[in-house]
């Protein structure tokens, strides 16, 4: 039975309204979760429109986030930028890397592609160690105290909100559908005259700001940033996990991954916090093994869904 | 930079870029033999290269073994260990896509780190066996990094004979070559496959071993060697047996380079903008790979 497009709308509002007032009453424990969960769904679903949409798996897709984190805390530590204006500079800095790098590497294929993706995460954190004065080096970069979490809580979920709803767009879309094209075979979207560089290049913009702007917004939240913590391999391929758990190339795969990943991280991590690398590990290989095509995608070909969930 | 640069720091590095791109060379030729037998990309591999290490580690300080007669041991170990993994877990993603291999690997990776962690701690270990170096010619040759490098020279050069010149070592090279073709001549794919993936981690173990004579080990030492590993596989071409051995050489003096006229710290950035303008004019590699 799939429920009519009325009440769809009708529970999407509820749960929007209910997360609109929850910072009235929330503890802080509860805000700063919500908050969390509102960045992984930026992350993910960010990375579903390169990766899951379009077929070019991205294995350092965490770079956007670095790149954005770093670039909005300079903002508002050396420039003095209000962090909202920040965060949009986080955003456009990731859009210029992925331009800078999505044109020689987006020529790339398959396993290449995933590799030199990889490096760059490497390298770009290599050379914020090395640029220490502008970054702080591997002593890491302190911004001004503020509280502003309530603040960014909204932001953050309206930058979650608005990642869903390009994916929605995108998916319901002809620039969709040749995304989609590209990914099942690409010479034949080239022989059927898309201009398949082009798409891959928009599609790779657009994955990129999602992140850069959660990146500065992070460290606007956190306060302190270094290498190792805006650059690790461990954030992309969590991302990854939310998308394959929830299922690639849907418009809520992303959003149900990272809250069920989210929530399965935060009981096990508390309870276990020695062997967290370990359980991560072990969830990955039963996500990898158990169900490639995600909840979403057994649903959409078990109940023949339409394409747009 | 306003350092002048003599012939002589010039031959130097040059010398040591030679030494640490056999030990390069090495274990990038195990990376290589997984990617062109099965198509995956073993984020593991650094992960295993740590093990080998740690093997050799605690047979010099607990039993007292010569460092450099452990690396059969280490190899053997390892071996054993990849024969696991490639049994219970890694046969499962051949022939899926580059997504899969590489979530999977990953899962593996980090949890070998995290169990090293629990087992051992994260504390730094050293191996003091060979100290000190010889002066031949005005150029400093690092005892423990020459030995080292005559041994990876070796392990190198029985891998590409048994390669090139055993019947397992043909069948692996049909394997990689046509997986269909291969079946039909009878030869038992299945079993490659985890012949390969043993072979690979004792590749791995055996940098892993002599490695631990000339650095401090510790659990995450793994990583970056899997980043290089790439570096090496992809400059050479993937699935390219002898490009791994030019891949590993050009790392080498590409990095010794890069200490020399920048800073040691910019070296993997230097590696990584080869890799790319390489990759912009041969896709498949400086001596051809193969393509996705």
């Amino acid at each position: 039975m799939i429920p009519s497009r009325g009440a769809v709308l009708a529970a999407l509002a509820l749960v929007v309204a209910a997360l609109c007032v929850y910072p009235v009453f929330g503890t802080g424990y509860g805000i700063r979760a919500t908050l969390q969960v509102f960045m992984w769904i930026a992350l993910a679903g960010s990375w579903n429109l390169i990766s899951g949409l379009t077929g070019y798996v991205s294995f350092g897709h965490v770079s956007f986030f670095g790149i954005g984190a770093y670039t909005g805390a300079i903002l508002v530590t050396s420039a003095g930028w209000s962090w909202p204006v920040a965060a949009l500079g986080g955003g456009l800095a990731a859009g210029a890397l992925a331009l800078l790098i999505g044109y020689p590497c987006l020529r790339l294929k398959g396993p290449y592609f995933a590799i030199a993706m990889l490096g760059l995460n490497e390298v770009l954190r290599a050379l914020v160690s090395y640029f220490e004065g502008l970054t702080g080096g591997g002593s890491g970069l302190s911004l001004p105290t503020l509280d502003a979490s309530t603040h960014i809580y909204y932001v953050m979920g309206a930058l979650a909100a608005a990642v869903t709803a390009v994916t929605y767009l995108i998916i319901t879309s002809r620039f969709g559908l040749r995304l989609m094209t590209i990914r099942e075979d690409e010479i034949a979207a080239e022989a059927m005259g898309i201009d398949t560089f082009r798409h891959k290049l928009a599609a790779f913009l657009l994955s990129a700001l999602g992140p850069g702007i959660a990146g500065a917004l992070t460290a606007r939240d956190q306060g302190y940033i270094e290498p190792i913590s805006v650059f690790p391999l461990t954030i992309t391929v969590t991302m990854i996990v939310m998308v394959l758990f929830g299922g690639k190339g849907t418009v809520w795969g992303p959003v149900l991954g990272a809250v069920a990943l989210f929530v399965i991280q935060e009981i096990v991590w508390a309870r276990y916090p020695y062997v967290h690398p370990l359980l991560f590990g072990a969830i990955i290989v039963v996500v990898v093994l158990a169900m490639p095509r995600g909840v979403l995608g057994l649903l959409q070909l078990r109940y023949r869904l339409p394409r747009a969930i | 930079m306003n350092v002048v640069v003599t012939p002589a720091m010039v031959g130097q590095v040059i010398l040591s870029g030679i030494l640490s791109g056999a030990l390069y060379a090495l274990v990038a030729l195990g990376l290589s033999l997984i990617f062109g037998v099965m198509r995956v990309i073993n984020i593991a591999h650094g992960p295993l290269l740590m093990l080998g290490a740690y093997v050799t580690y605690f047979l010099y300080s607990q039993v007292g073994i010569n460092p450099f007669l452990t690396v059969p041991v280490s190899m053997a170990a390892l071996f054993v260990v990849g024969l696991l993994l490639q049994r219970a877990l890694v046969f499962r993603v051949v022939g899926a896509p580059e997504l899969s291999s590489l979530l999977l690997t990953f899962g593996i990776s980090i949890a070998l780190v995290n169990l090293v962690q629990l087992a051992f701690t994260s504390n730094l270990r050293t191996v003091e066996y060979l100290t000190g170096s010889w002066i031949i010619g005005g150029l400093a040759l690092s005892k423990p990094r020459f030995i080292a490098f005559l041994f990876s020279a070796a392990v190198t050069a029985l891998a590409f004979a048994f390669l090139k010149f055993t019947r397992l070592g043909k069948a692996i090279r049909a394997t990689s070559q046509s997986r269909e073709v291969a079946l039909v001549c009878g030869i038992n794919v299945a079993r490659i496959h985890l012949l390969t993936f043993g072979l690979s981690s004792a590749l791995a173990a055996g940098g892993g071993a002599l490695l631990a004579v000339i650095v401090a080990i510790q659990p995450e030492m793994g990583s970056v060697w899997t980043f290089k590993s790439f570096l090496v596989i992809v400059l050479g071409g993937a699935g390219n047996y002898p490009g791994a051995l030019l891949g590993g050489l050009l790392l080498g003096l590409v990095e010794q380079l890069a200490s020399l006229f920048l800073t040691t710290q910019l070296s993997e950035v230097v590696a990584y903008v080869l890799l790319v303008l390489v990759l912009l004019v041969r896709p498949t590699g400086l001596l051809g790979g193969r393509s996705a």
